[in-house]
């Protein structure tokens, strides 16, 4: 009784939708249904469907807020360092970066070659110009947030740039290889933008798409391979995946993970999944009851299934967390033992913290995938404990409003960081996104430490501790990190798995190439 | 849609709709018969489903079946591994509920105004059927929009909304059926002998028009419930995780070409409750319009 | 008749204004703010201020509904806190979208019901009366969300796989440049209205029939189709007419589902996503639009019942 939904009835769907469908996309489709191979080819234009987006889309370097905007800083706009597949660091506009004894300036040498869309070499000024841009006490950008240390940038010679920083910094190039803080030059006019990206823009209509062209001054040799690039807001998941399916673009991110099998099972269609260090953490406030008692905050954290939240949450597609951030970052504590549901102990937890039975109000809203859903299931899980969790749902703009960093109990989204970089933005007392208010002295000291101790191990050594001390008291409640599941054609090539938690290749299209 | 609709446009009835023959009439009917067994049929899932469900499938509407979006149990699962049969017979309650609620107010509002209006004449009723007006002027679904983006989607809210703005239409119907029978002389005579105007009208102008009352009735149930499962699927009415229809047809469209059935159980048990509502009120009309033709 | 004519357009110029009032009071309380909603995640307090101060958010209330109002009345719709632009240039393509549906959908559903109306009058009390009153019924009971839904069940997904259930447009060509993708919103639209019009086409036009001069002009000789199309059709128009525009103006409204269901490029999703960025003037602008277009069809829909009306023309 059930419909079958059989392979053949699949295509055949497919095959009748292809029909109905009068306009075919003409450039870069290709009956071919195996894998191109050999050397990449170039021309063609490649065109993606990206999730999200709208009106207030832009072509600014330094404030990307949609994954639309994201896609574009990365294909326009390069930094003086970038972060490859494997999330480490790699040297893009410049050629090195390299600290003073005292970490407290760091000296990045241009590379040579380097020319911005209108074939103007990269000089010091231009770097300077852009810190200056970004960090604008006026009108800060994004990237402003984790660059509180630095007091200023100094052009060296013609072709460094030094940055005097108001206190040691062992990792600041770790801060440096973000993708918000791209080259411009020193008359840089957004109307206008020219940066030194594999790509350069030809039209752009903001909630729509926009298109690319190969900047043909590109450093690297034979990169982009393709003619063209076309990058297309779709704020539903249905649009894009029907997109996809009937051919009008070649490539979509962030397929919904419960129809990873169904894409998957096309053989027109490759799924591109990554293992990322992308988080969806809930937050609890250490400095509001009944969250500032630790042994609630405990208890919370033995609440969760957390294999069960991969399983609902994921449809399987992630890895267990451990209430760690930064999976990658060298020093993770990968030794501390894996937590997992422990309901008598969270309910002794509770009692002896005098709340037993207690409510708590979860405020969620959609912004990412499994947000909303991980809430309905923590809430399902918490019952087991008797803790009642009413769920708050939220819009996305009423959940970045102005309550946005006061709520009790909510939750949030990071991409990928390393572990200094990522407690800048959510640790410090300085922090601009601390959710979860931690202010813990002791870890503090060490982080403080360890930001300005040059040796590596010694230095893990630190990150170590402070690590253990937000496993035992911290205010987030980290299940797991989430894959990146993408999908293209099958005759699009170049596009691998990246750690970055950013879609397709993190959004770098310079090695895609069509077969 | 009804004879109701005709009333609107053409000259008011000459002779008020007695009531006492009216359901008698109506229920004769074949439709009536079949509207009220679709009805019963749905309002009966709705009402005996949350306690229902977990006996049928051995799951509660929150607990967790299997993978999300898979063919595990009768009909499936939804997007975080819930069982859709189990969530789909708790889904009517609360819908239910509110569309009667919302039902209720509209019907109490918009009569006192209507009655109000049609029975005070003159500027009176000129001055509230204006202020009426304005309130027409909105498109319902558009108002309730806005008033839940702008206080939040909370159950009394949508009640609210959807009732007040049912009032407007059933006032100008109220008015109009009130009208036709202000001009009655027993009505005339209570005025005579000083019965207080709130005795008037709720005991001998209200009994006259629960013709037309009623049928509009029928009507604003039958849209109440399609307003209140039309705004749990925009995601501004019922929230997750409560079960509900309509918000289990957005939250499951997803995966139309997958799983089907978390879409395809409430569509069929909203249409087949709306249509059943709708023919009740047909009938009600038929009846209510046969009445005046004599 | 006219001074009854004037007076309703009178009415509905005031209730007009009421609404852009009431209008933008309303979007005043929405809570957050635009400055928020465009910054989003990096809405830092220095930015949101920057910001607010750049979009003139921080003038007096009565100031800025001047300013728009002014500006509505000679066709300058405002400026879209999202886009950093004209309210009319993120309007205009979406207004001619919206348009596309509801001309098609009125056109046809006009066509169909006054067809359907007049041979079920003429077949009065046979099957196919019966049928086609039977199927009226319930289309007519029917949220429009779930007759979307059915059609996407029926024709796009699951039983056969014709239509896409989704709009498909490229960004920046017309909707009509593929029209596959234009049937199933339409027809969700046509079914909606369509059994409202049929039924009262068909009352109409069976009083019309039974009536003293179509007797007449049977008597005279005439063929049957004569009589029904010369004589008897525009006799019945009248509160048919009225009817219809009733329709019409529901569509206006109707529109805004039916777009979310399909992802439709219109003002209604345009409205949706504008109240969920908080951007005012837009919200404002297309809730006026609805607005206008409801209280004008209501407008002309009066008249032409006072027109048809034989006891109010008489005079």
């Amino acid at each position: 009784m059930k419909p079958s939904f059989t392979r053949r009835g699949f295509l055949a769907g497919t095959a009748a939708l292809l029909a109905a469908t009068p306009v075919l996309s003409s450039c870069g489709t290709s009956a071919a249904t195996a894998a191109p191979t050999g050397a990449p080819r170039r021309g063609g234009t490649l065109r993606v469907g990206i999730t999200g987006g709208g009106s207030s889309d832009t072509l600014d370097p330094h404030i990307p807020t949609s994954s639309p905007d994201i896609a574009r800083t990365l294909n326009l706009y390069e930094p003086l360092l970038g972060r490859d597949r494997d999330y480490k660091l790699e040297m893009l506009v410049a050629q090195s970066v390299t600290a003073s004894a005292d970490a407290r300036t760091w000296t990045a040498v241009l590379r040579d070659g380097v020319r911005f869309h209108d074939g103007r070499p990269v000089t010091p000024a231009d770097v300077v110009a852009t810190f200056r841009r970004i960090t604008d006490p006026k009108d800060p950008k994004n990237g402003a947030a984790s660059l509180g240390m630095l007091t200023e940038v100094v052009p060296v010679g013609a072709n460094a740039v030094e940055f005097r920083l108001s206190e040691p910094t062992a990792i600041f190039d770790d801060y440096l290889g973000q993708y918000p803080l791209g080259i411009v030059p020193a008359d840089f006019d957004v109307k206008k933008p020219v940066g030194t990206g594999p790509f350069r823009v030809s039209t752009f209509t903001p909630g729509l798409q926009s298109e690319f062209v190969r900047n043909e001054h590109y450093w690297r040799p034979g990169e982009p391979y393709l003619d063209s690039l076309v990058l297309i807001d779709f704020t539903a998941d249905d649009a894009r995946i029907n997109a996809l399916l009937s051919s009008q673009v070649d490539a979509i991110d962030q397929v919904p993970l419960a129809l990873v099998d169904v894409l998957g099972s096309d053989p027109r269609m490759r799924i591109l999944t990554s293992e990322t260090g992308t988080w969806l953490p809930f937050t609890m406030r250490v400095d509001r009851p009944p969250f500032d008692d630790v042994r609630v905050r405990q208890a919370m954290r033995l609440i969760v299934d957390r294999e069960q939240m991969i399983t609902q949450v994921l449809s399987g597609q992630g890895r267990l967390g451990n209430d760690l951030y930064a999976p990658f970052d060298p020093a993770y504590a990968a030794d501390l033992p894996q937590r997992e549901q422990d309901i008598p102990k969270a309910r002794r937890l509770l009692a002896e913290a005098g709340q037993e039975n207690m409510t708590v109000e979860l405020v969620t809203a959609p912004v990412q995938a499994g947000a909303v859903e991980a809430a309905q299931v923590f809430q399902q899980q918490a019952k087991a404990a008797g803790v009642t969790v009413r769920i708050n749902k939220v819009d996305t703009t009423t959940f970045y409003g102005d309550d946005y960093l006061s709520w009790d109990f909510a939750q949030d989204f990071w991409y990928t960081r390393n572990y200094l970089p990522q407690v800048a933005q959510c640790a410090t007392p300085d922090a601009p996104y601390n959710e979860t208010h931690f202010h813990d002295p002791e870890f503090l000291d060490l982080v403080g430490r360890a930001s300005s101790t040059m040796d590596p191990s010694a230095r893990d050594e630190l990150l170590k501790q402070a690590q253990r001390i937000e496993y035992e008291r911290g205010g987030y409640i980290i299940w797991g990190f989430a894959n990146q599941v993408d999908a293209y054609q099958v005759y699009v090539a170049g596009l691998a798995p990246s750690r970055t938690g950013l879609p397709l290749s993190g959004y770098q299209f310079r090695q895609a190439w069509l077969g | 849609m009804t004879a109701v609709e005709k009333l609107e446009v053409v000259d008011t009835p000459e002779v008020p709709a007695s009531q006492p023959g009216l359901f008698r009439r109506a229920w004769a009917l074949p439709r009536a018969k079949l509207g009220a067994a679709l009805t019963a049929a749905v309002v009966l899932v709705a009402v005996l489903g949350p306690w229902l469900g977990p006996v049928i499938t051995g799951h509660d509407p929150t607990d967790f079946a299997g993978k999300p979006f898979k063919h595990d149990g009768i009909a499936g699962t939804d997007g975080i591994g819930r069982d859709v049969l189990t969530r789909f017979l708790a889904g009517g309650s609360t819908l239910l509920l509110y569309a009667v609620l919302a039902t209720a107010i509209g019907i109490v509002l918009g009569a006192a105004v209507g009655m109000f209006a049609g029975y005070s004449g003159g500027r009176l009723d000129g001055v509230v059927m204006r202020g009426n007006d304005v309130l027409l002027s909105f498109p319902q679904l558009v108002f309730a929009l806005l008033a839940i983006a702008m206080i939040g989607p909370h159950g009394w809210l949508l009640v609210t909304v959807i009732g007040v703005t049912h009032a407007p239409r059933i006032a100008r119907v109220a008015r109009q059926a009130t009208v036709a029978v202000v001009a009655s002389d027993y009505i005339r005579a209570a005025e005579m002998y000083g019965v207080p105007r709130w005795r008037i009208l709720t005991g001998e102008v209200l009994p006259n028009i629960t013709g037309p009352l009623m049928v509009e009735l029928g009507l604003r149930l039958t849209y109440s419930i399609g307003y209140v499962a039309s705004l749990s699927f925009l995601g501004l009415g019922i929230q997750p995780p409560t079960a509900d229809w309509g918000l289990m047809i957005n939250e499951n469209r997803i995966a139309l070409i997958v799983q089907p059935w978390g879409v395809l159980l409430p569509v069929l048990a909203i249409a087949v409750l709306t249509v059943g509502t709708n023919l009740i009120t047909d009938a009600l009309a038929s009846a209510a319009a046969r009445e005046e033709a004599r | 008749m006219t001074r009854l004519i004037i007076r309703r357009l009178v009415v509905s110029l005031a209730v007009l204004w009421l609404v852009t009032l009431l209008v933008f009071i309303a979007t005043l309380l929405l809570p957050g703010d635009p400055a928020r909603a465009i910054l989003g995640q990096q809405a830092t307090p220095e930015r949101v201020a920057a910001l607010q101060h750049q979009l003139n958010l921080d003038a007096p209330v009565w100031e800025r509904y001047l300013d728009w109002l002014g500006g509505v009345l000679t066709g300058d719709l405002g400026f879209s806190t999202s886009t950093q632009g004209s309210v009319n240039s993120l309007l205009g393509d979406r207004i001619v979208a919206s348009l596309v549906l509801l001309v098609a959908a009125a056109v046809i559903s006009t066509a169909v019901g006054l067809a359907l109306g007049t041979w079920t009058a003429i077949r009065r009390g046979r099957a196919v009366d019966h049928t086609v009153s039977g199927i009226s019924l319930v289309i007519a009971a029917l949220p429009e969300f779930v007759i979307g839904m059915a059609l996407i069940i029926l024709l796009s997904t699951t039983v056969f796989r014709i239509f896409p259930s989704v709009t498909l447009t490229r960004p920046g060509a017309q909707v009509w440049s593929e029209p596959g993708q234009l049937v199933l919103p339409v027809l969700t639209l046509v079914l909606v209205v369509t059994p409202y019009i049929t039924r009262m086409m068909r009352a109409t036009m069976s009083e019309v029939l039974d009536s003293g001069f179509v007797e007449m002009a049977r008597l005279k000789g005439l063929r049957e189709r004569t009589v029904i199309v010369r004589h008897a059709f525009p006799h019945a128009i009248g509160p048919v007419a009225q009817v219809i525009a009733l329709q019409l103006a529901w569509l206006a409204g109707g529109v805004v589902v039916v777009e979310f269901l399909f992802r439709y490029p219109g003002i209604g999703q345009a409205l949706i996503d504008a109240v969920n960025k908080r951007d005012v003037e837009v919200v404002q602008a297309i809730t006026l639009l609805i607005a206008a277009m409801y209280i004008v069809v209501n407008l002309l829909a009066d008249i032409v019942g006072i027109v048809t009306n034989p006891k109010v023309a008489a005079r």
